[in-house]
C-alpha cells in the first residue's frame, strides 16, 4: 500500500485545481449575500497583519506610540467589521438552509469557529492592558470560574490571556477556518432551495 | 471539479468567475472602510486605574479598601474555588457546582497576601509600621477585628484635607499605623509591585493581586462613572461611544432579566443557557422544525430571486 498515492488520489478527487481556485461558478451564485463570507476572511487578514504588527512591538507599544495606536485602531476595526460580516454571513447561511445535501460540517465547523472566535475576542479585550481590560477581567472572571473554566483560564493573569490570543486561539481560528474553506469547496455551492413552481408547499 | 460538486453542478449552468479578482477587491474595499474608521475615530484606550491613583485622588476609598481587606470583609473572602477552599459560596445548578470540580489553583488569602505581606515589606523601610505590624500580629482575633471595626466606622467620618486624612479621635490600636503604611506604598506606587511580589520576579508575569484589589467598591464605582456596569450592559460596550462586544448582546442581555439578574448563581446560569445555545446552534441542521424554518421564512427567494425569476 503506497500511502502517499492514496494520499494523491483522495486529494485528486476532492480537491481538484478548479475546486480550489474557480474560475467558472454556478449562475445562482449571483447575490449580495455571497460577499459576507469572503468579506469576514478580509477582515481576517486585515486582523492578522494588524495584530503580527502589534506583537511584533508588543502590548506597551500602543499606549506610548501614534504610530502603535493607530495600528491599534485598525485592529479595533477590523474586529468590528470582522464579527458585522460573520454575523451576517451565518445569517445567511441560515436563511439559505446552507447544510443542504451532506453540508451539515460545513456549517458545525463555521459555528465551532465563531464559538473561538468570540474567545478569542475576550481575550482581545483582556489584552489591552487598559481601563477596559482590568474591568472586563475582574467581571469576566466570576463567569469563568463560576463555570469551572477559571481553573484554567485566570482573566487576570496578562501573559496566558495575551499568548493565547496572540498564538493558540489563532491557531486553532485559521485551522478551523481552513477547512471550512475547504469543505465548502470541495461540496460546491449548495443548490437554491426548490421554489414553489418545484413543488415546494 | 470533486465528484461532490460535479454531483452538485450537473446540469447548472455556469458564470466566468474570478475568485481572486473578487476577493482583492473585497479586501481592497474593507481595508479602506477600517483605516477610514480608525483614522476618524480612533480607539479607546482609557488609563487603568492604579494604586498610586487611588492613594493620591480618593485615600479615604483606598484605606477602606485596605481595611476591609485585612477585617475580612473583600468578595475574595470565603469566594471558594479557585481562590479559597470555602465551597459553600461557590455558583451551582440543581447541587452541581463546577467550580468546585477542580479545586484551588489560585490561592490567595486576602489579608495576608493583600496586606500582611506588603506591609512587611513597608516594615523593612519604616520602624512605626514594623511596630504596628508586630502588635497587630501578636493580638488576638477578636481584638484585631475590634481595632478594624472601630477603623472603618472612623472611616466613614473621616475627612480629606489636601490629601492628608483626618479620621476622628478612637482606639484603632496599630491598625491606623498599618493603614498609613499601606497609603505612603501606594502613595509610592509601589502597591502593586509589592502585591506581585510572590510571582517570578523580576519578571511580572500575573496581575491577579493587583486586579482583584480594587475590584469591589473602587472599581465598581469608576465603571458606573464610565456605564460600564453589569446592569449597564457592560461588556457591550467600552469607554466613551465605543463599540465593544456587541456579539455578545444575547450574553449581557440574559444578565438583565430574573432569575439571573437576582440569583446568586446568575453567571452560571447564564454561561450554562449560552452553552446550550452554542449546542444549539450547532446542531441546527439536525433539530426538526428549526431546520425547516429558512424555507418558511422565505428569506431565501431574495437571496435567490435571479434564479427563480430565470426559472419561471
Amino acid at each position: 500500500m503506497n500511502l502517499t498515492r492514496k494520499a494523491q488520489m483522495a486529494l485528486r478527487d476532492s480537491m481538484t485545481l478548479e475546486d480550489a481556485l474557480p474560475t467558472k461558478m454556478p449562475i445562482y451564485v449571483n447575490s449580495m449575500a455571497y460577499l459576507f463570507g469572503v468579506s469576514a476572511l478580509s477582515a481576517l487578514g486585515m486582523l492578522g497583519i494588524t495584530g503580527i504588527v502589534m506583537a511584533a512591538f508588543g502590548p506597551g507599544w500602543y499606549h506610548v506610540s501614534k504610530l502603535g495606536h493607530f495600528v491599534n485602531s485598525l485592529h479595533f476595526w477590523s474586529v468590528q467589521v470582522f464579527f458585522g460580516a460573520i454575523v451576517l454571513h451565518g445569517l445567511t447561511k441560515f436563511f439559505m438552509a446552507a447544510w443542504r445535501d451532506g453540508r451539515w460540517k460545513t456549517w458545525m465547523i463555521g459555528v465551532l469557529a465563531f464559538g473561538i472566535i468570540v474567545f478569542t475576542g475576550l481575550t482581545g479585550f483582556l489584552s489591552q492592558t487598559n481601563w477596559d481590560s482590568q474591568w472586563i477581567a475582574v467581571q469576566a472572571k466570576d463567569a469563568m470560574n463560576a463555570l469551572g473554566v477559571g481553573a484554567f483560564f485566570n482573566t487576570m493573569d496578562t501573559t496566558q490571556v495575551l499568548t493565547l490570543h496572540v498564538v493558540v486561539l489563532p491557531l486553532f481560528v485559521v485551522a478551523l477556518v481552513g477547512v471550512h474553506l475547504f469543505l465548502i469547496r470541495h461540496d460546491s455551492p449548495v443548490r437554491p432551495l426548490p421554489g414553489k413552481e418545484d413543488g415546494e408547499k | 471539479m470533486s465528484k461532490k460538486s460535479e454531483a452538485t453542478l450537473r446540469g447548472i449552468p455556469m458564470r466566468p468567475y474570478d475568485l481572486l479578482r473578487e476577493g482583492l477587491i473585497v479586501l481592497a474595499i474593507l481595508a479602506v472602510i477600517i483605516v477610514v474608521l480608525a483614522v476618524v475615530f480612533s480607539s479607546p484606550d482609557y488609563p487603568t486605574v492604579r494604586g498610586e491613583d487611588v492613594a493620591k485622588v480618593q485615600p479615604i476609598a483606598y484605606l477602606t479598601t485596605a481595611a476591609n481587606i485585612l477585617a475580612g470583609n473583600s468578595s475574595i473572602e470565603g469566594y471558594g474555588p479557585p481562590y479559597t477552599s470555602d465551597t459553600a459560596n461557590a455558583q451551582e445548578i440543581l447541587g452541581i457546582a463546577p467550580a468546585n470540580w477542580f479545586g484551588v489553583t489560585i490561592p490567595i488569602d486576602p489579608a495576608q497576601d493583600l496586606v500582611l505581606n506588603p506591609l512587611a515589606r513597608v516594615a523593612v523601610l519604616d520602624k512605626d509600621v514594623s511596630g504596628a505590624l508586630q502588635t497587630y500580629q501578636s493580638a488576638t482575633s477578636d481584638q484585631q477585628q475590634a481595632w478594624l471595626k472601630a477603623y472603618l466606622a472612623a472611616l466613614d467620618k473621616a475627612t480629606e484635607d489636601g490629601g492628608k486624612v483626618q479620621l476622628p479621635a478612637g482606639d484603632y490600636g496599630p491598625v491606623a499605623a498599618l493603614m498609613d503604611g499601606m497609603l505612603n506604598l501606594g502613595r509610592a506606587g509601589l502597591l502593586e509591585g509589592a502585591l506581585e511580589s510572590g510571582s517570578r520576579l523580576p519578571y511580572m508575569l500575573d496581575s491577579t493581586r493587583s486586579l482583584l484589589y480594587f475590584q469591589d467598591a473602587v472599581d465598581q464605582g469608576v465603571a458606573d462613572s464610565l456605564d460600564l456596569l453589569g446592569e449597564q450592559w457592560g461588556l457591550g460596550h467600552e469607554t466613551g461611544s465605543y463599540p465593544g462586544a456587541w456579539w455578545l448582546w444575547p450574553y449581557t442581555f440574559l444578565y438583565q432579566v430574573p432569575p439571573m439578574s437576582t440569583s446568586d448563581n446568575g453567571d452560571l446560569q447564564v454561561g450554562v443557557i449560552m452553552l446550550a445555545f452554542f449546542v444549539f446552534l450547532l446542531l441546527i441542521p439536525f433539530i426538526p422544525i428549526i431546520n425547516r424554518l429558512p424555507r418558511w421564512l422565505g428569506v431565501y427567494k431574495l437571496i435567490w430571486r435571479d434564479w427563480y425569476r430565470r426559472q419561471g
